[in-house]
């Protein structure tokens, strides 16, 4: 009852500003808890697929988050949205590492729209047999089938979610697949199970999962705050990225923004960073520094990404990724810890001369971002220090207020900033326990229809 | 290279999802618990009543198919062997598949109960090469009766595989499938002309010496027994000489029954001339199976000390 006499905050869209691994995994598991109390429904992903790696450590228990929404701990459910790339093996697998995180049934918290693309084991060999075949010049692929999974369905009649409900269709969509795939896969080495094995595995997914359509946004966002939690960075966006380093994929908050209109509601859009730059992946990175020696216990080296890349703090790429956002609400800064340890880029010298910025081009020009590309390989960063306390400088240089840190991997480390509530309004008071609000919301649902 | 390295395979996933439903693993045997035990029967997809015969047939996909047939024991003792099989099922297929110890394996699944006394003697289920082995499994019905005599209908289970099942391994390539049966008993003194008749419906009407039906069975399939660590006849002399003098050295006991899957796939590799024991228990260590190699390796006597250069052993 609390919900419908208290005015329910914005929705919050947690955007990484960077190449990923900046911390939205953290920063969505803290929106979610009973610590931020902020009321939150739901979490919906927007784009990406099973490659998403969202760390969370909250008290002893800790995951990486590919496919379920990083306020899994705190039992808020995940709405995979039509954008996203659904691998419904790796679901399961993940899954069970989150029941052994003492997670309760965590499929039970999961909904899936019917329209998302389903990403098969066809996509994820060939993929890997792609990026095998480019061998040193590789594009950082994670080799997860992402890239195949949404060019496929640029040109055919992709399998998707609802088809799991429907065997003889998604039977005929497979075997249309295998042949497509079958040149690239049949010296490649990559194999994939029998067509049989798998329409049987979906049939499963589809009836242990529920499945649900359009109107699953708005019914959400009537139980509370919905929080959309993207993929990846804006960097590695498909259109505004550093071409062809880029994943196929709407990273940038266009897509949330436009699931949020469609329900008649607007939404703040927080922009993740770390004190520091990283990128796991092939691809132009001005102010990388392999001498930077800082601690990264979660991302190691992946088979198809190489090594995890770090360099100081980019200003320039900073600023371009809050353009290419149409601009952010707040900022939250991670590993303040090592705050102190690293310089900052506010310019780079080129070949044609100083640049302070990269101006974002018209949307899906891929010769301009593939411009940008070659001015950021030639680049050479001008490089100043980074205060200790470096929040003053990132709101003067950026403009915008710094809503949320943290110091340490741990949910404890999340400390919200004065700033906090002017972006994402007021939380819900008093707070209900969660069970309470799920059954609460139902309710109210019934009574507004 | 097979299909992802951190993630489920198919078979996995799909089972996860079924648990998340709420379905036992054995959905028949979870239905029939709610019917009174009169009403049990063999659910018709294993029933060998009528059967002409079960096939293993070569495709355009599996060219060269090699028949592999486990039937256990499903007796009461016996009941955590095909839990025990259908947990771990997908890595028998794999370790067949994917290591190369089989080229185009086909599994057929039975279960194996006591004729005089029991509502499911015996189950047989088909050859698959995919996912429907656990479909099969699921199938069977874990009657967990007999028990009291210290015998089972195994040959029974043998006149059929004898009898009953044709296969191209043996038809174009006079190549040998692999038998398995698993179980911590006798066979029954004699095969029944009766229990033939009521069971399988052959129209047999003298009773059979066990030992002709075994040698028949030894015409086309490399027989083994398992007798795992189950119960008090582990250790009982009588098993072993009884098995030992019907198959030899394909008698086999296994500490652990949780290492069933390994073995069997270990036993057909080494027998295929693809892996040698040594290598083969490496391989189980590789896919996480460390424990289970430490059994198996026990199993097939590959972990005895050796002699000594000198003559001196150890």
């Amino acid at each position: 009852m609390a919900i419908s006499s208290a005015p329910i905050g914005r929705h919050l869209i947690v955007v990484d500003l960077g190449f990923g691994d900046a911390g939205k995994g953290a920063t969505v598991d803290w929106l979610c808890s009973p610590e931020a109390n902020l009321g939150v429904a739901a979490v919906v992903r927007f784009n990406g697929g099973a490659q998403a790696a969202h760390t969370v450590v909250a008290g002893g228990r800790q995951h990486t988050f590919a496919q379920f929404g990083s306020g899994t701990f705190s039992g808020v459910p995940t709405l995979l949205s039509e954008h996203v790339l659904v691998e419904p093996m790796a679901l399961a697998a993940e899954a069970d590492r989150l029941a052994e995180q003492g997670v309760t049934d965590p499929l039970s918290l999961l909904a899936v729209d019917g329209r998302a693309l389903l990403t098969t084991p066809f996509h994820i060999a060939a993929n890997r047999a792609r990026e095998d075949a480019r061998g040193v010049g590789r594009h950082g692929s994670c080799g997860m089938g992402i890239g195949e999974t949404a060019s496929y369905a640029l040109h055919y009649d992709a399998p998707r979610v609802s088809d799991c409900r429907e065997p003889e269709a998604l039977r005929s969509k497979l075997r249309a697949l295998a042949r497509h795939c079958r040149p690239l896969l049949e010296r490649s080495g990559h194999t994939c199970e029998p067509i049989e094995v798998l329409v049987d595995m979906y049939r499963e997914f589809g009836r242990a999962v529920r499945v649900t359509g359009p109107g699953e946004p708005a019914r959400l966002a009537r139980r509370g705050r919905l929080v959309f939690e993207g993929a990846q960075g804006v960097l590695l966006d498909e259109w505004r990225g550093f071409h062809p380093h880029t994943t196929w994929s709407t990273v940038e908050p266009r897509n949330a923004r436009a699931m949020l209109a469609g329900i008649g509601a607007a939404g703040s859009v927080l922009g993740v960073t770390r004190t520091y730059t990283t990128r796991h992946g092939a691809g132009p990175f001005p102010t990388e520094d392999p001498g930077l020696r800082l601690p990264e216990p979660h991302n190691g080296s992946g088979r198809y990404q190489g090594d995890f890349r770090r360099g100081h703090l980019d200003a320039v790429l900073l600023r371009y990724a809050i353009a290419v956002c149409g601009g952010v609400d707040g900022i939250v800064v991670n590993h303040l810890d090592v705050a102190g340890r690293t310089r900052v880029a506010t310019a780079y010298t080129t070949p044609r001369g100083i640049r302070h910025t990269l101006v974002p081009g018209p949307w899906r020009n891929l010769e301009y971002q593939s411009e940008l590309t070659s001015t950021l390989t030639t680049a050479a960063p001008v490089l100043t220090d980074l205060p200790t306390d470096p929040l003053p400088w990132f709101e003067r240089f950026l403009g915008v207020p710094v809503v949320l840190t943290g110091s340490g991997p741990d949910r404890s480390a999340r400390r919200p900033r004065g700033s906090f509530e002017q972006v994402t309004g007021p939380s819900p008071a008093p707070a209900p326990p969660a069970p309470d609000r799920v059954a609460g919301g139902g309710k109210l649902e019934e009574n507004s229809i | 290279m097979g299909y992802g390295n951190w993630d489920h395979s198919a078979y996995r996933a799909a089972k996860a999802y079924r648990t998340r439903r709420g379905i036992d693993d054995f959905g028949y045997t979870a239905e029939l618990r709610d019917q009174p035990y009169d009403t049990w029967k063999v659910h018709p997809d294993l029933d060998p009543f009528g059967v002409t015969a079960r096939e293993c047939r070569d495709s355009a996909e599996h060219g060269n198919s090699l028949p592999i047939a486990v039937l256990f024991d499903v007796t009461g003792s016996m009941g955590r062997v095909p839990v025990i099989m259908q947990s771990k099922l997908g890595k028998l297929h794999d370790l067949l598949k994917n290591k190369g110890y089989a080229d185009d394996p086909q599994i057929l699944f039975g279960g194996i109960g006591d004729a005089d006394v029991d509502r499911a003697p015996l189950q047989v289920g088909q050859f698959e090469s995919d996912n429907r082995m656990d479909e099969q499994l699921r199938t069977i019905l874990l009657e967990g009766g007999g028990g009291g005599q210290k015998s089972e209908s195994y040959e029974l289970a043998a006149y059929f595989m004898a009898e009953h099942v044709v296969t191209d391994a043996w038809d174009k390539r006079g190549k040998k499938g692999y038998l398995f049966l698993i179980g911590d008993e006798l066979n029954k003194p004699r095969l029944a002309a009766r229990h033939i008749r009521g069971v399988i419906g052959d129209h047999v009407r003298t009773d059979i010496s066990v030992e002709s039906i075994y040698r028949d069975l030894a015409q086309r399939w490399q027989v083994h027994y398992i007798l795992p660590n189950q119960s008090s006849y582990y250790h009982d002399p009588e098993i072993a000489e009884h098995w030992n003098r019907l198959l030899g050295q394909n008698f086999l006991r296994l500490d652990d029954p949780a290492a069933v899957c390994e073995l069997i796939a270990l036993t057909i590799g080494s027998a295929e001339d693809r892996v040698d024991v040594h290598t083969g228990l490496a391989d189980l260590r590789d896919i996480g199976s460390a424990a289970e190699a430490e059994v198996v390796g026990r199993a097939l006597h590959a972990l005895e000390p050796k002699a000594l250069p000198g003559g001196s052993a150890h």
